[in-house]
């Protein structure tokens, strides 16, 4: 006699209940964690790839002004780049030859935005983010071509915490 | 005689609570709150200070002749503080710690000192040397800024009601006055 596989029996017309509490859970504790995390500040400032903050004990959210970043390799204003660095000096000409701590691309940069009447950022407000690790002798170039260029309002930004 | 009817209740009944609607609102809310989260939270260091302590400012200002507050920072030597109050110049030094950087307790304690004998100066000026590296100016500026103890505040008078208060904020205001030197 052959044999005859078995074949279970499958009610197709069954219904059954998904149990979702668990899901329920996770989604709750997640969104607990995401409503602590909701940016409620006027400015987003996106963090720059290769550049670390310092931290500090300050409570004031950021304000409108135009984004300078500076990491140990480069100088950019918003997204655009300006200069380059190494070993903590700008290379490629972009400091002034008669005076040592003008960046003349950022000159520039700040000059046409000062010169854009429909610029939002007209108070002359800097949103400065640097590396924490670099010496002020970088920053204070960037600082002193700002207020020569009209911007003397320089904000520095940290992070909160370490 | 008919007794009156009760209905049979059973109180250890169970039921299914449908979180299906739930589900769906936290599957919605959860994308919208993931695109607008902030896991780096950015500050900025800047003097928006109370009414008070701005008023407080602004008198600093009209004084012709204000007590000046300067800052040296040299991470090879330390800090010296000059306090130039009417012509007579007074000098701290804070040395460099045993780790070789700054002594930020101590500065923290010598601003708090110096607010208590200058209690209407608010604004210092920072002299970093080229080689300070910024993390340590953010930290010496977050050092001088505000009083950490609660027990020690400074005085501070309300100059539109006349009434005296008290304040945490030591040096809120910092200016990089070798900023221009070229």
């Amino acid at each position: 006699m052959k044999r005859v596989r078995f074949k279970p029996e499958i009610k197709r017309t069954q219904s059954f209940s998904l149990n979702i509490t668990s899901m329920t859970d996770m989604f709750t504790i997640l969104l607990v964690f995401l409503l602590q995390t909701f940016a409620s500040a006027e400015v987003q400032i996106d963090p720059v790839e290769g550049l670390r903050l310092p931290s500090s004990t300050t409570e004031k959210n950021p304000v409108t002004g135009v984004k300078i970043s500076l990491t140990n390799s480069a100088l950019t204003i918003e997204t655009q780049l300006l200069a380059q660095l190494q070993n903590n000096e700008f290379i490629g000409g972009a400091i002034d030859p008669n005076d040592s701590s003008f960046i003349k691309p950022l000159f520039e940069a700040l000059q046409k935005i000062n010169n854009n009447k429909d610029a939002k950022e007209k108070p002359g407000k800097i949103l400065f983010q640097a590396d924490q690790e670099l010496p002020y002798s970088v920053l204070r170039k960037v600082m002193y071509t700002a207020s020569m260029a009209g911007f003397p309002n320089i904000k520095l930004v940290t992070v909160v915490g370490n | 005689m008919a007794g009156r009817y009760k209905p049979k209740i059973n109180h250890n009944s169970e039921f299914d609570l449908d979180l299906a609607p739930l589900l769906a609102v936290m599957v919605k809310l959860v994308p919208v709150l993931l695109l607008s989260s902030a896991f780096v939270q950015m500050m900025i260091i800047e003097t928006e200070l109370p009414q008070v302590v701005q008023d407080a400012i602004a008198k600093q200002e009209q004084t012709a002749t204000p007590a000046t507050i300067s800052m040296t920072l040299d991470n090879k030597t330390g800090v010296s503080i000059v306090i130039n109050d009417q012509g007579k110049e007074q000098i701290k030094l804070i040395n460099l710690n045993e780790k070789n950087t700054f002594d930020f307790e101590k500065i923290h304690q010598v601003a708090q000192e110096i607010k208590k004998s200058h209690p209407g100066v608010f604004k210092i000026e920072l002299n970093p040397a080229a080689s300070v590296q910024y993390k340590d100016i953010v930290k010496i500026m977050d050092e001088v800024r505000k009083s950490k103890s609660k027990e020690i505040r400074f005085p501070i008078k309300n100059e539109k009601s006349g009434e005296s208060t008290s304040t945490d904020y030591m040096f809120p205001e910092v200016i990089f006055t070798n900023m221009l030197e070229g």
